[in-house]
């Protein structure tokens, strides 16, 4: 299993549930993201990633892996973390 | 039995529902509802006591969400979307209009980038209207400092068919067809800020209202000025000067019950957001625009208030607004109460009543 945790907001939008389980064959970072039940929150309506959205996997912030295409080989968590902006 | 007034307050940071009581006078506060969503609006549809709301993220993006339960569960629409082909995407969401008593389960929604939705299944799916989509005016339209907002949707009680919508920066437009075509009906209303005064769109309606009692009746509040027409937008007067002390200013109320009654919170000008001079009051007509009013009683004095395009409501007893302050302001016997103070900022409000 890799464990995702997502922040706060997300979690009262899929009824109060802050960590998900998804199945450790998952290939990528998108696909395990494209599972939650957040998804929609998680990507624009022409299937990106949300700007301001932080994605790190094992602690590796996904941008230096190829974002939605980070392989998930062997990971254990995915964090999505909202980007810090605005007061 | 109704009880008294609940106000829908949607602010920057959540949704919190105020609830009055018969006079208006003693309020009781709850919320955040959806917390840290930026509520632009939030309305009760009256035909089976649904809430829904316009709740946008700066992260999550905009979304439309709905509770069967007074705001205790919500549920979220499916994701709204353009065609690919249109090369445009959802940036937020402004406004949900509830469709006539005859239409359960329509529901309206005015979007940016200046797109209308409806949903014909309660708003758990929206579909957009193509006729605005692909307006041949389109490229004539220009974003405000809130985006390329679709911020009021008002139906023709009498007729289905017929309906307005108002953008900021395109204009006025109605439908006689139920939505296929769209004309502009901007004759006589003023763009200070484009080579041509008066030209066939790109005006800054700040908000657009329908009379319920005399539907061929608008008000418009716009970027420059205020305005009435009586023959379905097919033209436009000028009603500011008379008592109002500037043209400028975002929402606009009226009195069901009285076709001639608007009220503005006039602001000092298009380059500053704010009462004038430290005067923060909502200035009243009765003569259809002729003369008006000021209404200061109970306002703080002197106040710098800012009150936004959806910030304001009325219903056949009472007015209503709120600040980017964070004061909820209600009149009782003529008096305005302070019913709340220190919300986050107030982005919208609707009211509707209360039952037990």
């Amino acid at each position: 299993m890799v464990h995702v945790i997502v922040p706060s907001v997300l979690a009262a939008q899929a009824e109060g549930q802050q960590r998900f389980d998804v199945a450790a064959e998952t290939e990528t970072v998108g696909d395990a993201l494209r599972a939650l039940p957040v998804a929609d929150l998680l990507f624009n309506e022409r299937g990106e990633w949300n700007g301001y959205l932080n994605v790190y996997v094992d602690g590796t912030d996904t941008r230096e892996r190829g974002g939605p295409a980070c392989p998930l080989t062997g990971a254990r968590e995915i964090r999505v973390i909202a980007m810090v902006a605005g007061g | 039995m109704a009880i008294g007034v609940l106000a829908l307050v949607g602010t920057r940071k959540g949704l919190f529902m105020l609830r009055g009581d018969d006079a208006r006078r003693t309020w009781h506060a709850e919320g955040p509802l959806l917390d840290g969503w930026g509520v632009y609006h939030a309305t009760v549809d009256a035909r089976d006591g649904t809430v829904y709301a316009a709740a946008n993220h700066l992260v999550y993006g905009p979304t439309i969400q709905f509770s069967a339960d007074g705001g205790k569960t919500w549920q979220r629409s499916k994701k709204l979307s353009l065609p690919e082909w249109s090369g445009l995407t959802v940036n937020a969401a402004w406004h949900i209009e509830p469709g006539l008593p005859r239409d359960p389960g329509t529901l309206y929604l005015g979007a940016d980038p200046g797109v209308l939705f409806r949903s014909d299944d309660h708003g758990r799916t929206w579909e957009p209207n193509l006729g605005i989509l692909e307006h041949p005016t389109r490229d004539r339209w220009y974003p405000g400092a809130g985006g390329l907002c679709l911020h009021s949707i008002q139906v023709d009680p009498r007729d289905r068919r017929r309906m307005y919508v108002g953008i900021t920066a395109a204009g006025s437009f109605r439908t006689d067809d139920g939505g296929q075509t769209w004309m502009p009906v901007n004759k006589n209303v003023a763009v200070d800020h484009l080579p041509e005064m008066y030209p066939e769109v790109g005006q800054c309606v700040h908000k657009l209202l329908l009379h319920p009692a005399r539907p061929e009746r608008l008000w418009q509040q716009g970027h420059f000025g205020v305005y009435r027409s009586d023959d379905c937008g097919d033209s436009w007067d000028r009603l500011d000067g008379n008592g109002l002390p500037t043209s400028f200013g975002f929402p606009i109320m009226i009195d069901p019950k009285d076709p001639d009654a608007a009220f503005v919170i006039p602001e000092k000008s298009p380059e500053y957001h704010y009462c004038p001079d430290g005067q923060f009051a909502v200035y009243r007509t009765r003569d259809g625009g002729q003369t008006w009013q000021q209404m200061s009683d109970g306002l703080p004095r002197p106040a710098w208030a800012a009150v936004l395009r959806e910030a304001s409501a009325f219903d056949a007893d009472s007015l209503y607004f709120g600040t980017q302050s964070g004061s909820f302001f209600a009149l009782a016997d003529g008096t305005w109460i302070e019913a709340v103070r220190h919300l986050p900022p107030i982005l919208s409000v609707e009211v509707t009543q209360w039952f037990t």
